[in-house]
C-alpha cells in the first residue's frame, strides 16, 4: 500500500516508522528541513520538503497512486485542507485526519460523507479519554484494551512480590489455562512472548487476555485485590479534565477536580453536576493532604504541565491514592516515568498514532493495539477460509515463533486456545505477537489465492 | 561500530561479485580460450572466502546499521571488490603481479578505465569479458545493486546508500531504498541493452558490442582493443558511443522521470542545462582550436572534437585520436574537463556539474556582499534555494579533492616523474577519466609508473569513486573514537 503522511511531528514520525517497517510505501511531507532530514536518516520513507495543503507537492509525493493520506500536522485546518485536496486530486483515496479543536468535534457530521467525506477523524483527546475510562473500570491494571466490543479485555498487571504466581512456570496453570493466556511479559528492558517453560518473576508486567466475566477470577489469581471504585480525584480541569469530568458525572464514582484556575473553575461547575469542583493548585501538599488523597482510588493528572504531572502523580502516591493515571505528551519520556514510579500513563499522540494503526489495517486486521514501547502488539485478525491456517490443529500450524494465540472468539464462543483447538473459517483470532513477526503473521493470514 | 555486521554484509558482497564471474566463465567455455579454470579457480576462492565470512558471522540485525558502519561496509567492499577482481587476471597469468592486477581490477571497478596492459587484444576473451564487466557493475555502483536485491537491509541500505553515492542532492526515486535502487538499474540496463543494440546493428561483433557498451554506461572506458574507439574508424560507432556517454553523464533519475513519460525533464533541469551548455561550448572551442591546425576538413575536427570532449567530461575515457598531439588550447581544455566531469547522480566521476555551480554562484554572492554589506540573499538552484549545509558540504568536499590532489601530484613528482605526468595521472585517477597526458596519455598507458605509484594512484581512484569523504572519514581518529 501506498500511504502519503503530512506532518512529521511525533505522531507522523511514530506512523511513518511502524508502517514502513510493515513494508508499505511511505512518503513523508513536512515544512521542516530539519525534520525531513532526520527521517530520511532514520526510516526507509521517501521525504518530502513542502507543504501538504499545496496540491503541487501532493501531487509531487504520488498522491494519484496513493492508497491512504494520513493528515497529522499541528494545524487542524492543515489537516483537514490537506484531506480535500488529495479528495480533489484522487477520489478513491482514504484520508484520516487529526482533529484536536473541541469545537470542530460538536458537528462531526459535517466531516462525514456529503461535506468533507474525511473517512476517520482522529481526535486524540477524545481518544484519550476513552482510554482513561477503560483504566478506570478496572482499577488494578495498568493497561486495559477491549476487543470483540469490550467482550474481551486485554489487561497488563504488574506481579507484586506476595503473587501466587510468583516462581511458576506457565505450563503449570493448567487448571485454569480456559480462563485466561498470559501472552507478554515484560521484565525490565525485555519483552517476552512467554511458553510454557517460561516462570513469572516479580515485578513482571505480564499481558493477558480474558473474558469479561472472568476479570474477578483473574484477580483473585493474581492475588490482587479488587477493591472497586469509589473515589476519583482528576488535577487539571482543561477540556480533557472537563470531558472525562462528565463522563464520571453520570455515575455514582464520587469525582472530585482541581482546577488552579478560578474562572475556569466556575465553568466547570456550570457544566458539572455532581462531581465537586475545587478551586487550588496540585502541586500544594496541604492542599491535598486537607482533600483527603490519602482515601483516593485513583488519581488522574492531566494539567497542562508535563513537568507538574510527574511531580503531582509522586505527590499524590506519597500521600497515598492507590494509582495514578498521568498524561505524559512527550513519547520518549514513557519509559523513564514508569521507573520512578508511575502506574500508568496517558498520551494523547500514542492514542492518536494507535487509532490511525488500527485504522490503516483494517481489513484482515480488525483491531491492533500496541503493547510497551511498541515492541510488542496485540492484534485481532479474522481467519478467512482461504488461508493456510483453518481447519488445522493449532499445534500443526507454523506460527513465528513470536507470536502466540491469546483467544479464539467464533460467534459468541470464546475460547483460550490449547495446541488441539482448531481454527474455523470467520473466526477471529486474538494474537500477541513482537513487531517482528507481523509481516510473517500478516503472510499467514493472507488469501493463498484470490478466488474471482 | 559491530564487525559483525560488517564483515557479514561484505561476504554478501562477495558473492554477488562471485556470481558475476559466471559470465565470463561462460563466454570462456564458448570460445575455449583456456581461461575457463583460471576464472573457475578464481570463482572458487572468491565464494569460499565469502562464505566462511558469511558463516561466521551470524546475525540478521541490519537495520540499524550507522551512517558509521556504513561507510566502512562500502570502503572495505569497495576493496575487497579490487581484490576479488584481480583474481582471474592473476591467476590466468594476464597480469603478471599483484600490485598490476589490483591497479587494472579496482581501476575496473571504480569505471577509472585506467590501463596497465600493453596488448589488450591477446587476451582471453574471458578475462575481457571480465574486465569489462567490472566496469558496468562499478559503474551504478556494486551496493546500489545489493540494496536492489538483497530486501532485508532495510533502513540500513539508506545509509549503505549514502555512503556509496554521496551525491549533494538526494533523489529519492520510490518511497524505498531498495525500490529506488531496483529502479535505477532497470534503467541502467535498458539503456546499455539498447547500446549493444545499436553497436550490434551496425556491423560491430556481439562480444565487442557488449564490451565497449558495458564500459560507456559506466562511464568506465576499457576497450577491448588496443586503439580503443580508433580502432574502427567508423563515424557511426563513435557517434553512438558519444550519445550514450553523454547519457551516461546524465543523473539517471531524469532518466528515469523521461521514461515514465515526462519529456520535458532534461530542459527544466538546472544542472543538465548547464551541463550541455559547457560540453557544447567545449566542443566548439576545441573544434575552432583543431579545425586547420591537425584536421583539414570541419567535419573530422568536429567529429574528434566531440567524441574526445563527452569522452574526458563524463569521465569516459574513450580515445579516437591522439589528444596529446593537439594545439595547446585544446589539450588545456581538456586536463580541465577532468576535474569539472559529468552531473550528479550519473555513472561519471570527479567534481560534478552541480558542485561547480553552486561553487561559481557561492563565489558571485561573496561579491555581491561586498557591494551591499546587509544583503541577505540564498543560492538558488533553478528556483529552489539550496541549504547552507549543503554548500558548506561541497565547500569541504573540494577542498578536500583539491587538497588530496595536491598531495598526490606531490608524491608523484617525488617518484621521479615529470611534472605533465604526475599532474595528469592524478587528475585521470581521482577523476575516474583513465587516459591523461604524459606518460600516461591516451596512447600509452600506466605499466611505466613505478609500483608505489600505482597504489597512490589505486587509492585516487577509489577516493575519486567514493567521492572521498567516505574512505576519508575512516582515517579520521574522531571516526574511531566511542
Amino acid at each position: 500500500m501506498k500511504i502519503i503522511i503530512v506532518g512529521a511531528g511525533e505522531v507522523g514520525f511514530n506512523i511513518a516508522q511502524r508502517l514502513s517497517e510493515e513494508n508499505h510505501d511511505v512518503v513523508v511531507i513536512d515544512k521542516d528541513q530539519s525534520k525531513i532530514n532526520h527521517i530520511q536518516t532514520v526510516i526507509d520513507v521517501q521525504a518530502i520538503v513542502g507543504s501538504g495543503t499545496s496540491p503541487s507537492v501532493l501531487t509531487e509525493a504520488g498522491i494519484r497512486e496513493t492508497d491512504i493520506i494520513v493528515a497529522a500536522t499541528d494545524s487542524d485546518e492543515a489537516n483537514l485542507i490537506a484531506c480535500l485536496y488529495a479528495q480533489y486530486l484522487t477520489d478513491y483515496i482514504t484520508k484520516i485526519a487529526r482533529v484536536r479543536n473541541p469545537d470542530y468535534m460538536e458537528h462531526t457530521e459535517i466531516f462525514k460523507q456529503d461535506f468533507l467525506n474525511i473517512d476517520l477523524i482522529i481526535n486524540p483527546q477524545s481518544e484519550m479519554v476513552n482510554s482513561m475510562l477503560k483504566l478506570i473500570e478496572v482499577p488494578e491494571a495498568s493497561v486495559v484494551i477491549d476487543f470483540v466490543d469490550g467482550r474481551i479485555k486485554l489487561i497488563g498487571i504488574t506481579i507484586k512480590e506476595d503473587s501466587p504466581l510468583v516462581g511458576r512456570k506457565l505450563s503449570s496453570f493448567q487448571d485454569f489455562e480456559h480462563a485466561l493466556l498470559i501472552g507478554v511479559i515484560v521484565r525490565g528492558e525485555e519483552v517476552i512472548i512467554p511458553s510454557g517453560q517460561d516462570t513469572i518473576q516479580p515485578k513482571d508486567l505480564v499481558y493477558c487476555v480474558t473474558r469479561r466475566d472472568e476479570i474477578s477470577t483473574l484477580f483473585g489469581l493474581l492475588n490482587v485485590r479488587e477493591e472497586g471504585l469509589h473515589r476519583i480525584v482528576i488535577v487539571g480541569g482543561g477540556t480533557t479534565g472537563l470531558a472525562l469530568a462528565m463522563s464520571l458525572d453520570k455515575t455514582n464514582i464520587n469525582t472530585k477536580i482541581i482546577e488552579k484556575d478560578s474562572e475556569r473553575c466556575l465553568e466547570l461547575a456550570e457544566k458539572l453536576e455532581k462531581v465537586v469542583v475545587l478551586n487550588g493548585d496540585g502541586t500544594d501538599r496541604d492542599f491535598l493532604t486537607e482533600e483527603n488523597i490519602a482515601d483516593v482510588d485513583v488519581m488522574v493528572v492531566i494539567t497542562g504541565d508535563e513537568g507538574n504531572n510527574v511531580l503531582i502523580s509522586l505527590l499524590g502516591k506519597a500521600l497515598g491514592a492507590k494509582k495514578t493515571v498521568t498524561r505524559i505528551e512527550k513519547l520518549s519520556y514513557i519509559p523513564l516515568v514508569s521507573a520512578i514510579g508511575i502506574d500508568t500513563v496517558v498520551s494523547p499522540r500514542l492514542s492518536a498514532i494507535r487509532a490511525i494503526l488500527q485504522f490503516i489495517r483494517k481489513g484482515k486486521v480488525v483491531c491492533v493495539a500496541p503493547l510497551k514501547a511498541e515492541v510488542a502488539e496485540v492484534i485481532e485478525f479474522e481467519a478467512l477460509e482461504t488461508s493456510d491456517i483453518v481447519n488445522t490443529p493449532l499445534a500443526e500450524v507454523k506460527f513465528p515463533k513470536e507470536a502466540i494465540v491469546g483467544a479464539i472468539v467464533r460467534g459468541e464462543e470464546i475460547i483460550i486456545p490449547r495446541g488441539h483447538n482448531m481454527i474455523k473459517p470467520h473466526d477471529h483470532l486474538i494474537i500477541f505477537a513482537l513487531k517482528g513477526a507481523i509481516p510473517k503473521l500478516e503472510k499467514l493470514f493472507t488469501v493463498k489465492l484470490e478466488y474471482f | 561500530m559491530r564487525f559483525r555486521q560488517i564483515f557479514r554484509l561484505i561476504g554478501i558482497l562477495s558473492i554477488f561479485i562471485d556470481l558475476s564471474m559466471l559470465a565470463p566463465l561462460g563466454i570462456s567455455l564458448i570460445y575455449s580460450d583456456g581461461s575457463t579454470f583460471p576464472i573457475l579457480y578464481a570463482f572458487m576462492v572468491t565464494s569460499g572466502i565469502g562464505f566462511i565470512l558469511f558463516l561466521v558471522t551470524r546475525t540478521t540485525d541490519y537495520s540499524s546499521i550507522s551512517q558509521r558502519e556504513g561507510m566502512a561496509i562500502v570502503t572495505l567492499s569497495w576493496l575487497s571488490a579490487g581484490l576479488f577482481g584481480s583474481l582471474p587476471f592473476l591467476f590466468s597469468g594476464s597480469i603478471g603481479t599483484f600490485t598490476n592486477a589490483f591497479f587494472e581490477s579496482l581501476s575496473g571497478f571504480t569505471t577509472t578505465g585506467a590501463s596497465i596492459l600493453n596488448n589488450i587484444e591477446s587476451l582471453p576473451k574471458g578475462i575481457l569479458l571480465w574486465r569489462s564487466l567490472t566496469q558496468w557493475m562499478g559503474g551504478m555502483g556494486i551496493i546500489v545493486l545489493s540494496i536492489a536485491i538483497l530486501p532485508f537491509l532495510g533502513v540500513g541500505g539508506m545509509q549503505l546508500y549514502k555512503a556509496e553515492i554521496p551525491s549533494p542532492v538526494v533523489d529519492k526515486l520510490q518511497p524505498r531504498i531498495s525500490e529506488t535502487a531496483k529502479t535505477l538499474w532497470k534503467v541502467y540496463l535498458l539503456i546499455t541493452l539498447v547500446e549493444i543494440g545499436l553497436l550490434f546493428i551496425g556491423g560491430m561483433s556481439l562480444f565487442d558490442s557488449m564490451c565497449h557498451a558495458f564500459c560507456t554506461m559506466p562511464t568506465g572506458g576499457f576497450s577491448p582493443r588496443n586503439a580503443s574507439i580508433a580502432h574502427y574508424n567508423s563515424a557511426y560507432f563513435e557517434a553512438v558511443i558519444t550519445v550514450f556517454m553523454l547519457l551516461a553523464g546524465v543523473n539517471f533519475a531524469l532518466h528515469y522521470k523521461f521514461l515514465k513519460g515526462n519529456f520535458k525533464v532534461f530542459g527544466r533541469d538546472p544542472e543538465c542545462r548547464i551541463f550541455l551548455f559547457i560540453l557544447a561550448a567545449l566542443i566548439l572551442l576545441v573544434t575552432c582550436n583543431i579545425y586547420g591546425t591537425v584536421y583539414h576538413s570541419i567535419g573530422g575536427a568536429f567529429r574528434r572534437a566531440a567524441f574526445q570532449v563527452t569522452s574526458i567530461i563524463t569521465t569516459t575515457g574513450f580515445v579516437t585520436s591522439d589528444y596529446a598531439q593537439w594545439p595547446p588550447l585544446s589539450q588545456i581544455i581538456l586536463f580541465l574537463c577532468m576535474f569539472i566531469g559529468a552531473m550528479a547522480g550519473s555513472t561519471g566521476g570527479a567534481v560534478k556539474v552541480i558542485r561547480i555551480i553552486l561553487l561559481v554562484k557561492y563565489g558571485f554572492r561573496e561579491t555581491f556582499r561586498l557591494a551591499h554589506p546587509h544583503a541577505v540573499r540564498s543560492i538558488k538552484l533553478g528556483r529552489k534555494p539550496v541549504p547552507e549545509e549543503v554548500l558548506s558540504s561541497i565547500w569541504g568536499f573540494f577542498i578536500l579533492y583539491v587538497g588530496l590532489f595536491i598531495v598526490a601530484v606531490i608524491f608523484m613528482s617525488a617518484l621521479g616523474l615529470d611534472v605533465l605526468t604526475s599532474f595528469a595521472s592524478v587528475a585521470a585517477t581521482i577523476g575516474n577519466v583513465g587516459p591523461g597526458f604524459g606518460l600516461v596519455g591516451p596512447v600509452r598507458n600506466y605499466l611505466t609508473i613505478p609500483d608505489l605509484g600505482k597504489w597512490v594512484l589505486t587509492f585516487c581512484m577509489l577516493i575519486g569513486r567514493l567521492e572521498i569523504y567516505t574512505v576519508i572519514v575512516m582515517l579520521a581518529p574522531a571516526y574511531w573514537r566511542k
